[in-house]
């Protein structure tokens, strides 16, 4: 199956909202559908474990489903849904992470060198393996950064959400989240350059 | 940093859910959903919980059928979006496949799962009387009471109780009415007509050119009556047993 990055139209986005308002159970498919994909990509970026990631994800959508029904219609009218479940989503993987031991592919042994220099090369064309090692690395890099500032890189660099969409999604001042994403993104740098040398 | 590595890392790094996602959600939040589905009487509404298929109805009006299945079940259906395991399954049985679909009987009383239990037994091609039905479930005097759990068969066409009929051979009543049930039968290649005249004639068996006898809506039999020469009339076990004829173990004419 073909893997399109899903991000809703505002468009869809207040369609489904208004549906929502309507009648929750009768629209809650559809946000389903519309939002399955960005939120488990969210959250298995954050988590790097593709099976939990799952199960967090259905978590979110049965928590999300819960809280619909305790809104009052307007308020439901009112939603921006996709920062409204990766802000869910955000919630839960904060705690899954703070429950979790650190990622087995972590970045660094414990002397604190790197792992990515000494990966060995596999066979094959070097263009792919370079490129393979390029997204690895930056996902290494990722995984390296405290939960909060991996939460804003992520949203803000690699899903391209606006600073307003972040901020109503990690409930922080839009200052705190630029700051964020921007020392996400210098650490990611560092660690990049480092291992080119 | 270049701009290409986070656009590899973002594309990556995509990931989808497993195909059954949504099903697993909506058992969580234990809502039921439903669906429409051609079938050989037209188009039917299918519904389904975590377990299995809970409903098959004419497809109609929306609210009526809700309104009816929040009613009958106690919980509340909506229509659904996409199919999921379940209702696929079923939309493939509604259409001839010979797949297995995943039933939801929890609203039917025990006594009334075993009698659905064994009218899912019947093969197509086939029909048996209620009365018979009533004895394969080791309840030979609660014909009657086979036809009720029938009557309430939540799930007709997958559970096929189109295939009981009166010991007459006349097909008796039916959800869809008694005109689809003859339509669905013949449909399946059960002769009633072949069937009647051999009942109208006061037999109530059928012996066939291999030493057997059969009831008349044995499918083993019921395709080719008209046709075979070799078949004749039987009125009584007595007659039976006179000619040597073993009962068909398919259609069970006495009591195993």
């Amino acid at each position: 199956m073909a893997v399109a990055c899903a991000v809703a139209e505002p468009d869809t986005n207040t369609m489904l909202a208004e549906a929502l308002a309507r009648d929750v159970d009768r629209a809650f498919e559809d946000v389903v559908i519309a939002f399955r994909q960005p939120v488990v990509t969210f959250v298995a970026r954050m988590l790097r474990d593709d099976a939990r990631a799952e199960d967090v994800t259905q978590e979110v959508f049965v928590r999300a489903h819960r809280a619909l029904h305790g809104y009052p219609p307007e308020r439901r009218a009112e939603l921006r849904l996709r920062s409204w479940l990766l802000a869910i989503a955000h919630n839960l993987t904060r705690n899954a992470v703070r429950d979790a031991p650190p990622p087995s592919d972590s970045l660094e042994y414990d002397d604190g060198t790197s792992r990515v220099g000494l990966t060995d090369r596999q066979p094959g064309p070097e263009g792919e393996v370079l490129r393979a090692e390029a997204w690895q690395s930056v996902g290494d890099a990722v995984a390296q950064l405290s939960p909060a500032l991996r939460a804003a890189f992520v949203m803000r660099y690699v899903d391209d959400l606006s600073y307003d969409e972040i901020a109503e999604t990690l409930g922080q001042p839009v200052g705190t989240v630029k700051a964020s994403a921007h020392r996400g993104l210098l650490a990611v740098r560092a660690q990049l350059e480092m291992n080119d040398d | 940093m270049t701009e290409s590595n986070v656009h590899d890392y973002r594309d990556a790094t995509l990931r989808s859910v497993s195909p059954n996602f949504t099903a697993k959600v909506f058992a969580e939040i234990g809502l039921d959903r439903y669906t429409i589905c051609p079938s050989a009487i037209g188009d039917v509404y299918v519904a389904w919980s975590t377990p299995g298929v809970a409903a098959v109805r004419l497809a109609g009006d929306e609210q009526t059928f809700e309104a009816w299945y929040t009613e009958r079940f106690g919980r509340r259906v909506v229509p659904a979006v996409e199919d999921d395991s379940v209702s696929a399954a079923a939309r493939a049985k509604l259409q001839g496949g010979r797949v297995t679909v995943p039933i939801d009987l929890r609203d039917c009383s025990p006594f009334e799962q075993r009698v659905l239990h064994e009218a899912a037994e019947i093969r197509r091609g086939n029909a048996r009387p209620y009365r018979w039905l009533a004895r394969e479930i080791g309840a030979p005097d609660a014909t009657r009471a086979v036809g009720n759990a029938l009557g309430r068969n939540p799930v007709p066409l997958l559970i096929p109780c189109h295939r009981v009929i009166r010991t007459d051979c006349s097909v008796g009543g039916y959800v869809f009415g008694s005109d689809a049930k003859r339509a669905l039968l013949e449909s399946e290649g059960l002769d009633l007509g072949a069937v009647e005249k051999i009942v109208d004639r006061g037999f109530r068996y059928v012996a066939t050119d291999d030493g057997y006898f059969c009831l008349p809506t044995c499918g083993d039999i019921a395709t080719r009556l008209g046709v075979v020469p070799g078949y004749f009339g039987l009125r009584t076990l007595e007659e039976a047993h006179a000619h040597g004829l073993a009962p068909c173990t398919s259609c069970r004419p006495i009591a195993a």
